[in-house]
């Protein structure tokens, strides 16, 4: 609708709003612009007024205070062909208990905008140009509700485009595809987004994925916008822990920067201590399972020393395990060498992993030598030699000293927790 | 719309509408008096095919009626079960002429059999809804459930009726509840004609925006559509097809529910195009049902609701497991 709407207002925006049902307050206060052209992700946990948002946003509720504008315009005060010409919504998931084809649902997009005469030339053109966009022009006589999740989620944002809106609202349509789809919904919103200047938000209850592809976040918690800014900005720890009332750590993609949120279940899974500490050597993700399991049955886990860029070293950080790390592809030295020794001395057991060893690590197990000749049990990964990169195989004659000086073998983890219990009987009391 | 379906459409349609002539003939040939034109020489054969063509006339717009309104009522509720019948909208029209017949509406004229038989309908919808209203939109599933319960009500209401009327209006409103398409007045005929005409246009002009609003209410909110007017209207005037259907013809099950399920087979789900088949077709089937139930048994007359039931019950079950699966997904 040229002219009566004013590109230069916001696409988008919540003046004061608080919106809600009958009985129910869902939103309050809420404040924000979206620019034309930009992609904003609204995120926040399970009820916390993000669907509510959006239906506020599209005039199918109204708000109880404040003003929704649209390039603007009050969205209750557009017509409802007028609104549709300049939002479009891709909806969970479309569905229609008959029998129409994709080409049908995608000229719906279309016939509502027309008269009754049906559609014309431009109608099908658009609609077509909508359906190569999203990839569908080949599945067009094919029945709609016969595609998979992926195909009707493209075939509904087709529809929604033929629509032809400038802003377009997709309600957590992504998150339940599996990942080559959801990764094809995207790209097509982002080309979207890019190359028509489309304005899009898309609420989504997957961080990660609304971090990946957003120019903002806007994140809402018990119906107020608790945080608006850039994915760095309001990926936050801290308030996102406070936001979904669990331990989660955020990282950085190390291909995009991106901020990546994971969740730490394994702290949640853990015993009761076993007032037993045990040091892990290991290495080239030998280490992660080991770590994990010792975490579940309620050892303290120490691990080292390990290369900075291991996949032990980023899996010992992510299980908060105290780890001595060692500069990348550099032998082990001697200040992380003394710091891990520190380590072996106030452990109770040492526990060597399935890594392989070469001449830059094959210190670690002279740690284990010294735990073994301090008295400490010692378990080893059994099949040592067969993983010694070392000048003269040294690391499988340590190996043999240990196995000389009592230390038991292991060739899975199932037998290993077998062994470390029957070493420590007073586990089983405790479980 | 459909992009590929319209030349087909088109032919099915012409097999459609050719029909309706044939049917005309095989109306005027059929009746408790015997097989074949009657004689127009004689005065009782002229009243006879008067009568019959009458019937003829009955059934295609009682039949039309009911099929566009069952048309209506299972896209707007989404639901391949909807009918009038199912949702008690044609057992409260009953209720009101049943109420009409025997405690007298006929100061209105003719338009009082309809007028009290819509009046009863639509209260008996929005009791219907009012019972279904849990907060938000009713689900179909309490829609219907409790169009049943509200059923049973109106019938029990009617048998209360009927038990304490006398034996005139007893027989009266027995024979018309069975479902028969004896013609009414003409006055009453042409009233029906324009209500129907006038509904059936109008919901015709509703088409694409039921095309829209079997993807659901608010996605049709979504593409533009004032869903609230549609929804209200449309159900406004399937409830008056209904209603006007029932006073002209009683209580004839079925139509609603198995002609659009075979229209939307044949013709796919474009209500542009179901709505006039759905018409047609049903005016077709009701003319083809009665025509059966004045000879099958002739001289004795079977009330057409017991030929439609007994015909549309296992047509309807071999469509369903044939041919359904395309037209209703689920």
């Amino acid at each position: 609708m040229p002219g009566s709407t004013d590109r230069l207002k916001p696409a988008l925006a919540f003046r004061g709003v608080t919106a809600g049902y009958k009985a129910r307050t869902v939103l309050r206060e809420v404040d924000f612009e979206i620019a034309e052209g930009e992609f904003v992700s609204l995120i926040g946990p399970n009820g916390s007024g993000k669907s509510t948002m959006l239906k506020t946003a599209t005039g199918l509720l109204k708000p109880l205070e404040g003003r929704v504008e649209v390039f603007g315009r009050e969205v209750s005060t557009l017509k409802p062909r007028e609104r549709a010409s300049l939002i479009g919504v891709v909806p969970q998931k479309l569905e229609s208990p008959m029998a129409f084809t994709v080409g049908e649902i995608v000229m719906i997009g279309r016939s509502v905008r027309g008269r009754w005469g049906g559609p014309d030339a431009a109608d099908y053109d658009s609609a077509e140009r909508a359906m190569i966009y999203t990839n569908v022009l080949d599945l067009k006589d094919r029945l709609f509700n016969q595609l998979s999740a992926g195909e009707q989620q493209r075939a509904a944002l087709a529809m929604a485009l033929a629509q032809e809106p400038r802003i377009i609202m997709l309600d957590e349509s992504i998150a339940h595809l599996d990942i080559n789809h959801s990764q094809e919904v995207l790209r097509i919103l982002m080309n979207i987004n890019r190359e028509q200047k489309i304005t899009v938000l898309l609420v989504s209850h997957d961080l990660n994925l609304a971090a990946q592809i957003a120019d903002r976040l806007m994140l809402v918690d018990k119906g107020r916008l608790v945080s608006n800014g850039s994915p760095g900005e309001v990926m936050q720890e801290e308030l996102l822990r406070r936001v979904y009332d669990c331990d989660l750590r955020v990282r950085r993609d190390p291909f995009s920067g991106n901020p990546v949120v994971s969740g730490v279940l394994d702290a949640a899974l853990r015993r009761p201590s076993a007032q037993k500490r045990l040091h892990v050597i290991s290495g080239g993700g030998s280490g992660i399972e080991l770590f994990r399991r010792l975490l579940i049955e309620g050892f303290d886990v120490t691990a080292g020393v390990l290369n900075r860029l291991d996949s032990d070293s980023e899996a010992a950080r992510a299980l908060d395990i105290p780890c001595v790390l060692e500069q990348p592809f550099s032998p082990i030295g001697g200040e992380a060498l003394s710091q891990a020794r520190r380590m072996v001395e106030a452990a109770d057991g040492v526990v060597a992993g399935l890594v392989p060893f070469g001449p830059g690590n094959l210190v670690n197990l002279d740690l284990a030598i010294a735990a073994q000749q301090a008295g400490k049990p010692v378990w080893l990964a059994a099949g040592i030699g067969s993983r010694d990169y070392t000048p003269g195989k040294a690391a499988a004659a340590k190996a043999q000293q240990l196995i000389d000086g009592g230390a038991a073998e292991w060739s899975s983890i199932h037998e290993l927790m077998a062994q470390v219990e029957e070493t420590w009987p007073q586990q089983q009391t405790q479980q | 719309m459909p992009v590929k379906g319209s030349p087909k459409n088109r032919k099915r349609a012409l097999i459609l509408a050719l029909s309706v002539p044939a049917l005309f003939a095989v109306s005027a040939m059929l009746g408790p008096s015997g097989v074949g034109l009657p004689d127009t020489a004689t005065v009782s054969g002229r009243a006879i095919l008067d009568l019959r063509l009458g019937r003829f006339f009955m059934g295609m717009l009682v039949g039309a009626a009911l099929s566009t309104s069952g048309t209506v009522f299972q896209a707007i509720l989404r639901n391949p079960l909807a009918e009038p019948y199912v949702l008690g909208v044609s057992g409260g029209a009953g209720l009101g002429a049943a109420m009409s017949i025997l405690i007298g509406g006929a100061f209105l004229g003719a338009v009082g059999l309809p007028l009290t038989a819509f009046a009863f309908a639509l209260l008996t919808l929005l009791a219907v809804y009012a019972i279904a209203n849990q907060g938000g939109v009713p689900s179909v599933y309490s829609l219907i459930l409790s169009g049943v319960i509200v059923s049973a009500i109106c019938s029990s209401v009617i048998m209360f009726l009927v038990s304490t009327a006398d034996i005139e209006g007893m027989h009266t409103v027995v024979w018309w509840m069975l479902g028969n398409l004896q013609p009414s007045s003409w006055s009453e005929q042409i009233v029906s004609l324009f209500i129907i005409a006038a509904a059936s246009g109008a919901l015709w002009l509703f088409a694409p925006a039921l095309n829209v609003l079997t993807l659901g209410r608010e996605m049709a909110h979504y593409q533009g559509l004032d869903a609230g007017f549609v929804t209200i209207s449309s159900l406004l005037l399937s409830t008056l097809l209904a209603a006007t259907a029932v006073s002209m013809g009683g209580m004839i099950g079925f139509v609603g529910l198995i002609v659009p399920h075979v229209m939307r087979a044949i013709f796919g789900p474009d209500h542009r195009w179901l709505i006039p088949a759905s018409a047609i077709g049903g005016g077709a089937f009701l003319v083809l049902c009665d025509a059966l139930a004045r000879t099958l048994m002739a001289p004795l007359e079977i009330p057409v609701g017991v030929v439609t039931a007994l015909a549309g019950g296992p047509f309807f079950l071999i469509v369903l497991r044939k041919k359904m699966k395309y037209a209703w997904i689920d």
